[in-house]
């Protein structure tokens, strides 16, 4: 157990872990979306942000609306019921509030990304995105995006594709220890690698629990404590999205978000109510309502037991 | 058997795309249509299919509802396995054991090459799009891929201004050139007015229309001079059975049937 206190308030973990111009992680797929985490970055108006993030939804789109990312390396931004993600397109078409650039990936190819990135490995090499303009078109990653050679073991053409590694990384989990050994199920998307292949990391989960809740099933663990620098007990940080085993996607929230962000000023003022008029999460829970949230907890549905074992000392 | 006559051209691009499912097979899909699609197939004559979703799902169960995207929580429960994108796109599809996959997409070209990126330029587009996701993926490695879209004339160029997607690229050999390996890329197209193919220079050609539409009707629908096929037919209708189980059992809240899931009052109460 490490000796210094990692667990603290999401104000102080965004204060100390993310700096302007960092390159940036953004965890979960469309599951285990950080959320708070984010709202908590655009408070604190950082900026000059390059946004990693493999595929979700509107996490990429509030942060670049806000005016804290210059650079965005995606698969896919978008609002999933299914519309536009509006200030994304804003900034990407118009240059509002300013500029961004895009680096398009594939899902397949940021996982193996991210997956080179957390290894340290050189390069892993695929047969996707051959024959894409997501080879042909690149911005900012130039060269360093990919590179297609012929294998030589086989001869046949295959595309490079170098590490992802990012300054910090963060991502909304169900539940750690407060050394941050972090354990996440449900849908896992890019979340393993992506998270792995980040020198700092802003662990956010909705439950810390004993070390022997962790330690009687560490098959669950997708982060060692050893890799985290901040951990934030912070419920309901994915809503709107969800978080399996504690609440349900809030769609209704999508379709409100969609509405209200067509235009600039209701970007603007969304950010006022739900980011700007806040203080922090539990602020944020009560915009909501209890209501709605008793109606996003997620029911139970357990497994029968795992049974791990018991052995004996040798002697 | 009874055809049913009141029917939507979305009913009829669901059905007849399901027609291409054998029971039995593993499927990759994304998300929008072919999950409607699918979730009839289960319904009804392929029962026993797996569906692999990018997000880390293999699943062959029945869903408690109907999925709105593939990382739908209610897929959780159920699946046969639930992991990471490396488990899905990575071994099961790049690793071959996927024998179709389908797709939504904005935009196809004469080559069935898919645009779901950008319209205009790449760098300061005139209309950004959500961008790939895993649907590029899908058009580099599955051995037979299926697109799905409503047909609207300004959905087929006949060049995409942005490949998200490689279907047979610049026609002729080029897929094969590009590094992609023989025997995948596009199968069919199906849209609301008919089912097109590619011939062996990779060119989409009509391959069958709806009860009610005309290849005239088509032919003025498509951004190029659109070949037909010597042997186009017709399709029948959906039965009436087929037609009531997709609207009782599959999508009986109409959530993509009529779009209710854009009406947020649906989900208000």
């Amino acid at each position: 157990m490490s000796e210094e206190n990692k667990v603290m308030s999401m104000r102080e973990a965004v204060e100390r872990f993310v700096r302007d111009g960092d390159t940036v992680y953004l965890g979960g797929f469309v599951h285990h979306e950080p959320y708070a985490a984010v709202h908590e970055i655009i408070r604190q108006k950082k900026k000059n942000l390059t946004v990693s993030r493999c595929a979700g939804i509107t996490i990429v789109d509030q942060l670049v609306g806000a005016g804290c990312v210059d650079k965005v390396i995606t698969a896919y931004v978008w609002n999933p019921v299914p519309k536009p993600a509006h200030a994304f397109k804003r900034a990407v078409e118009k240059g509002i509030p300013h500029a961004v650039e895009v680096e398009d990936y594939t899902v397949l190819t940021m996982n193996l990304a991210y997956f080179a990135g957390a290894l340290d490995l050189p390069f892993v090499a695929a047969k996707t995105p051959l024959g894409s303009d997501i080879v042909s078109q690149r911005t900012f990653l130039g060269d360093d995006k990919f590179k297609i050679i012929e294998s030589p073991f086989t001869g046949e053409k295959v595309c490079l594709i170098p590490p992802l590694k990012h300054d910090v990384g963060i991502i909304q989990i169900q539940r750690s220890d407060l050394d941050g050994n972090g354990q996440a199920w449900g849908i896992l998307g890019d979340s393993k690698y992506g998270i792995n292949s980040c020198s700092k990391v802003i662990l956010c989960v909705e439950e810390l629990v004993e070390r022997d809740v962790i330690r009687k099933d560490p098959n669950r663990t997708i982060i060692p404590g050893c890799k985290v620098s901040a951990v934030v007990e912070e419920q309901w940080g994915g809503h709107p999205s969800y978080i399996t085993g504690y609440y349900d996607f809030d769609w209704s929230y999508f379709l409100y978000y969609d509405e209200a962000t067509k235009k600039l000023e209701g970007f603007e003022e969304y950010l006022e109510k739900w980011v700007y008029g806040v203080k922090d999460r539990q602020d944020y829970l009560k915009l909501v309502g209890e209501e709605k949230l008793q109606k996003l907890k997620a029911g139970i549905q357990t497994s029968g037991q795992v049974n791990y074992g018991k052995y004996k000392p040798w002697g | 058997m009874k055809f049913a006559e009141d029917y939507k051209p979305v009913e009829m691009m669901i059905i007849s795309a399901s027609r291409e499912i054998t029971n039995g097979q593993t499927l990759m899909i994304g998300t929008q249509w072919p999950v409607v699609v699918t979730m009839f197939a289960k319904r009804t004559h392929a029962p026993e299919i797996t569906i692999a979703f990018e997000g880390g799902i293999i699943y062959d169960d029945f869903p408690s509802r109907i999925p709105f995207l593939s990382a739908d929580p209610c897929l959780v429960n159920g699946a046969a396995l639930c992991g990471d994108s490396l488990d899905t796109l990575g071994m099961a599809l790049h690793g071959g054991r996927v024998d179709l996959a389908f797709l939504s997409a904005a935009n196809v070209d004469r080559y069935g090459n898919i645009n779901t990126t950008c319209f205009g330029d790449y760098v300061r587009p005139k209309y950004r799009l959500g961008g790939s996701g895993g649907a590029c993926d899908f058009a580099c490695l599955a051995p037979r891929l299926i697109v799905l879209l409503e047909h609207d004339k300004k959905r087929f160029p006949e060049r995409v201004d942005y490949i998200t997607s490689p279907g047979y690229i610049d026609g002729c050999d080029s897929r094969q050139r590009a590094g992609l390996r023989p025997g995948t890329g596009p199968y069919a197209v199906y849209t609301t007015l008919g089912c097109f193919k590619f011939d062996s220079m990779g060119e989409m050609y009509l391959d069958a229309y709806y009860p009610g539409v005309t290849v005239e009707q088509v032919r003025e629908n498509m951004g190029w001079e659109l070949k037909v096929s010597e042997k186009v037919k017709e399709l029948e209708p959906p039965s009436e059975e087929d037609l009531r189980i997709l609207r009782e059992e599959v999508d009986p809240f109409k959530m993509y049937l009529d779009e209710a899931r854009a009406n947020i009052s649906v989900f208000q109460n």
